[in-house]
């Protein structure tokens, strides 16, 4: 009688291991896998997203360093380059000859750029950029709203962090970390639907 | 906590068991040799037995002196760099026996496992046997109970049948469960009726709520592991941050943590105020220090304001804040070649073991033109010149210098890896300055061939935050409460059994004859017990007697009697 | 708030004169070893069964008992005995009951009388000091290493003093008394610290929870561990009598308690002791949560502070597993102590960590 117990308690030991295990495994698994989403060249950190699985880009409304008001729904018509750096932040400072090269060359095309300064000060946001020739507007985002914002919808884990946002207003590409010439260009020319 | 491996070894169990007959042995090995199933079954045995379980708490014991003499990874990465810098032979060794993350190590984890399935082995089936034995009687009363540890023997002027009930009454009412010759067969035995009373049940309850309760401190420690994370944030006053990846300083997520899992809270550093002891032995020791915040849960949330303490943290969004320390960040304003502004602003410096807060820090200027600048350099809150080195004489500042040493050049952050904003890479530059400058509050350092300025324009405190989750904190803390209580449970109970028999005498009498067997905890302690709980039965047989009815009332003289020497 | 200077010199006052009082009662009960009354001290004072005749006979006031070793049914307050008397011929035999306390002090003889009250007084004493230097510096008195180690030696001396009168085992007085003596002593003049205040860091209630749970469980630890080398001393005699090394009857061996119970004593003090500890280790993870952010961290003495949990728990285990009882269990449990030891003086003191509060430089 004992021995068919001791054989039940192993029976139900294993059968809620077995099920431990199996919960874990699902949610890790369950964890990653999306639909709508593809990667440029393999590249996990360059992320396209589907037209339908795009998901909507939070609004702002913030202070310029050069101190006036700039909302990104007024940009709405138009695809924009959002990108958030530091001037404090290598890699940003190593892609920033990159985006104001392009931002120069898709001006006409209508595609405008958008910076979010991240933990800066107004003094040495404005010195990088007459540095390296960004001519394009940037907001303040000193009280990480904006950043706060943006990571419920996309996962930006840091600095800096190029988006894509198309003529609706969703966010249709993302560079998660620093992003190349033609990495950046091939994203652009995918949502635009030409090459620049 | 007794040994119940072996049933035949407890005479405990053995003299009470003799009736029901059932004495486990090992089992015979097949003939043939064991055989895998038995080998697997002899080392679940030898696993599950109090020898093994002893050696693997030595092993615990003894496994954990590393991790509290070496510098470990996780608290103190450091203090590792410096004993590999130290000990350069021996440290690459140790880092492969993993005793620089002792307690990540798989060998620790090992013992702890080993100990643990040793716990379950045995505590399952002795769960299952106390479940089974909840309802049990007591044993039949043995014949002889003089053999028993302890005994009684004494002669009362009541019938026998008589003299059972009203011991067995008073046996009940000391909380012992009983079991008469009516109870669980047997042929009643008119002659010598007897009573059986045992008591004392929980200890054993109390004993596996005590292990079972370890096995959940282990789970709830998992579930931390798994679920919750750390971040710190280093926050100068004035500034915000908010609970995202990229705004914090460090993140330590738990394996099953991704940084959308963090609470969407923000957090402001309004003010900062520490106080210090400014006279007498302890002169210089801080007396309190508090943090003003003002926070918002998620974002568009209501703005509340808290008082972040040490001791004393912030609970939002499932996290919690805490205060863990402070310092000094000094504000310069750089002005460079061509005359324009190119840093403005507070940077925070870190003090080191140079005491009363002297802080060292860099200040980094890459969009200076010509040339990129950079200073090192300290801030001293209370600045005294001994010997010609600055000393800070107190923590609080009530004379703040800082001095510099001015660096142009390539700082090395255009390409490349990331750089630690508290450390200067001179390689690529020349020093402008031969000597450290030293500035008071407004002062200016003029750099030389026109490269810039650099302004002192004042200071304002940080506080180091650390941000936390932790899931199975309060499981833990349960399951520890859990732990204490069986403790105590098990400790204060003592499982033992009284017999009384009576045999009718000549003259309408009887001989009551008790016996008594504690279980052996070796604890003692039972016999003061037995004593006064014969002395007890006397007294109310006595009185039964007396009182010319059997009157089952104790006696309250006798109680009191009792209740003197039971107080002793 | 401002230190109260003055109470703190009423505390060290109180402290040294608990020092010569303890020394006096050290000196009684090693007078009682010397002068007094010969016999073997019961823990349980269970005496030697009277016969019944004499109890019977003793009846309403217990009056004309014998001057040695009365049985005792009846209570001292005088009630009579409600014995209706056995039937003519048969002698109960009957286990005999505890005595009183006090009685059992003043049938054990002058010395031993003396040298209760004087640790009695000593206790008071000692109290009276721990409970000023409280008082004046406005929170619980063991917020550094002096004041831990007045604060466990006081809780170990009333703990011991409990341990005496309940299981009148006055003749380990010496032993443990002494070696309260000795720290207390070796805390005065090594490392006294006047009366201060603390650290913001522990500034808070759960200070007084968890250190004091903490300094009662290592007073408890603390008689242990006296008690277990003395019950190593007399087992080795024992063995020594035993292999025909040492001659029988030593003076003071036969004075002590039996190796049976000087075991069973021992194992009742870690018994009282390890919830105390286990409870101050789980207070000390709810602080260390609320200071520190983690409700455990490895820390140094987080660390020594679970060995020694663990030493004391294989002590248990020892205890109860053929071949570990007896000598071997005992050298845990002073390993244990060892452990405990070492976490106080060498880990708070020189391994940094986030626990450095001893307040010795």
């Amino acid at each position: 009688m004992f021995r068919g117990k001791r054989r039940a308690v192993v029976l139900v030991a294993a059968a809620c291991t077995g099920a431990l295990l199996a919960v874990v495994l699902l949610a890790g698994w369950a964890s990653g896998g999306n639909s709508g989403v593809s990667y440029l060249d393999g590249n996990t950190n360059a992320v396209l997203y589907a037209t339908g699985h795009r998901p909507l880009a939070p609004d702002f409304t913030a202070s310029t360093l050069t101190g006036s008001r700039l909302s990104l729904s007024s940009y709405r018509g138009r695809i924009v380059v959002l990108n958030f750096w530091g001037s404090w932040c290598v890699p940003c400072r190593a892609e920033a000859p990159t985006l104001a090269a392009v931002s120069g060359q898709y001006q006409r095309t209508g595609v405008a750029f958008l910076g979010v300064d991240v933990r800066d000060t107004t003094a040495s946001a404005e010195a990088f950029e007459h540095n390296f020739g960004i001519t394009y507007p940037s907001v303040s985002d000193s009280s990480s709203q904006i950043t706060l914002a943006f990571t419920a919808v996309v996962p930006v884990s840091g600095t800096p962090t190029t988006l894509v946002i198309d003529r609706t207003g969703r966010i249709a590409a993302a560079v998660f970390g620093q992003t190349t010439y033609s990495e950046l260009t091939a994203m652009l020319a995918t949502v635009t639907g030409k090459a620049g | 906590m007794t040994d119940v491996r072996i049933p035949e070894a407890d005479p405990f169990d053995a003299a009470a068991d003799e009736q029901d007959g059932r004495l486990a042995g090992p089992p015979a090995a097949a003939p043939g040799g064991l055989g895998l199933a038995g080998w697997l079954r002899w080392a679940w045995r030898q696993l599950t037995s109090m020898r093994v379980a002893l050696v693997l708490l030595f092993l615990l014991a003894v496994g954990s002196v590393p991790g509290s003499i070496l510098p470990q990874q996780g608290t103190d990465a450091a203090g590792v760099q410096q004993y590999y810098a130290a000990h350069p032979a021996l440290a690459p060794w140790l880092s492969r026996l993993g005793l620089f993350n002792v307690f990540g190590a798989p060998w620790f984890a090992a013992i702890y496992l080993l100990l643990f399935a040793s716990l379950v082995g045995c505590v399952v089936p002795r769960t299952f046997r106390l479940v089974g034995s909840a309802r049990a009687l007591p044993p039949r009363a043995p014949r002889h109970l003089t053999r028993l540890p302890h005994s009684a023997e004494y002669s009362v002027a009541l019938g026998p049948q008589d003299a059972v009930r009203v011991a067995g009454q008073v046996l009940a009412g000391h909380g012992f469960r009983l079991r008469g010759p009516a109870d669980g067969g047997g042929s009643p035995d008119a002659a010598e009726p007897w009573v059986s009373a045992e008591k004392g049940y929980l200890r054993e309850v109390g004993n596996l709520l005590f292990h079972l309760a370890l096995l959940g401190v282990l789970v709830s420690v998992a579930l931390g592991g798994l679920f919750g994370y750390k971040a710190d944030r280093l926050l100068v006053q004035g500034s915000t941050f908010a609970d995202t990846a990229s705004d914090l300083d460090e993140f330590y997520p738990g394996r099953l943590v991704s940084a959308a899992d963090l609470g969407p809270f923000t957090i402001t550093l309004d003010s900062f105020e520490a106080s210090y002891i400014t006279s007498g032995s302890q002169r210089g020791q801080p007396s309190s220090f508090d943090a003003q915040v003002s926070y918002t849960a998620h974002p568009g949330g209501p703005v509340r304001s808290d008082q972040l303490e040490v001791n004393r943290p912030l609970s939002v969004d499932g996290a919690k804040v805490y205060l863990i320390g402070h310092g000094y960040a000094p504000e310069f304003r750089v002005t460079d070649g061509r005359g324009q502004v190119v840093y403005n602003g507070p940077t925070p410096f870190i003090s080191g073991s140079s005491g009363n807060f002297l802080s060292e820090g860099v200040v980094k200027v890459p969009d200076a033109q010509p040339e990129q600048l950079g200073f090192t350099g300290i801030f001293v809150p209370t600045a005294v010149d001994v010997d010609g080195t600055l000393q800070s004489a107190f923590p609080a500042a009530d004379n703040p210098v800082v001095s510099l040493i001015a660096y142009a050049g390539n700082l090395g952050e255009n390409s490349g890896p990331a750089q630690s904003v508290y450390q200067l890479d001179t390689a690529g530059m020349h020093q402008l300055t031969a000597n450290p400058q030293v500035l008071q509050v407004g002062q200016s350092l003029k750099l030389p061939n026109g490269q810039g300025t650099l302004t002192f324009t004042g200071y304002v405190p940080w506080v180091s935050l650390a941000i936390t989750h932790d899931p199975g904190q309060i499981p833990a803390l349960i399951c520890g409460i859990a732990a204490l209580g069986g403790l105590l449970l098990s400790f204060m109970m003592r499982r033992r059994r009284v017999f009384v028999r009576a045999r009718a005498e000549s003259g309408g009498g009887s001989t009551v004859r008790v016996g008594g067997l504690a279980r052996t905890d070796a604890s003692g302690g039972f016999e003061a017990e037995f004593a006064s709980l014969a002395d007890e039965l006397r007294s109310v047989h006595r009185a039964a007697a007396a009182g010319g009815q059997a009157d089952p009332e104790p006696d309250p003289q006798s109680e009191a009697e009792h209740r003197q020497h039971e107080g002793k | 708030m401002p230190i109260n200077l003055a109470l703190g010199h009423v505390s060290n006052d109180f402290m040294i004169a608990a020092l010569l009082l303890y020394s006096l009662s050290v000196l009684a009960f090693a007078g009682d070893f010397a002068f007094g009354r010969p016999r073997r001290t019961q823990p349980t004072a269970v005496l030697r069964p009277a016969k019944a005749a004499a109890m019977a006979a003793v009846g309403a006031a217990g009056a004309g008992a014998a001057s040695a070793i009365p049985a005792s049914a009846s209570p001292a307050a005088g009630a009579p005995a409600v014995n209706s008397g056995p039937p003519a011929g048969t002698p109960d035999s009957m286990p005999a009951l505890a005595v009183p306390p006090l009685r059992a002090i003043r049938q054990a003889g002058r010395w031993v009388q003396a040298a209760m009250a004087l640790a009695a007084a000593g206790v008071s004493a000692h109290t009276v000091a721990v409970v000023t230097r409280g008082l004046a510096v406005h929170r619980a008195p063991w917020g550094n290493m002096y004041e831990f180690v007045t604060a466990l030696t006081c809780f170990a001396a009333i703990f011991f003093l409990f341990v005496m009168i309940r299981y009148r085992a006055w003749a380990l007085g010496v032993f443990v008394m002494g070696a309260v003596v000795v720290a207390l002593g070796l805390a005065e003049t090594l490392i006294y610290t006047a009366a201060g205040d603390l650290v913001p860091a522990l500034q808070s209630y759960w200070l007084s929870i968890h250190v004091t749970a903490m300094t009662v469980a290592t007073g408890i630890f603390f008689v242990a561990a006296v008690l277990g080398c003395i019950y190593l001393a007399v087992d080795r005699y024992d063995r020594r009598v035993a292999a025909g090394k040492a001659a029988p009857g030593n003076g003071i061996v036969s004075r002590l308690p039996s190796i049976e119970q000087l075991d069973r004593l021992t194992y009742r003090t870690i018994v009282f002791g390890f919830p105390v500890w286990t409870f101050g280790v789980i207070a000390g993870a709810i602080w260390a949560d609320q200071a520190w952010g983690r409700y455990w961290g490895w820390d140094p003495v987080e660390t020594w502070a679970f060995i020694t949990w663990v030493l004391y728990a294989a002590f248990l285990h020892a205890r109860a597993t053929a071949g570990w009882r007896g000598r071997r269990a005992h050298y845990v449990q002073l390993l244990g102590f060892a452990s405990l030891m070492f976490n106080i003086l060498v880990v708070q003191v020189f391994i940094a960590g986030l626990h450095s509060y001893a307040g010795v430089s």
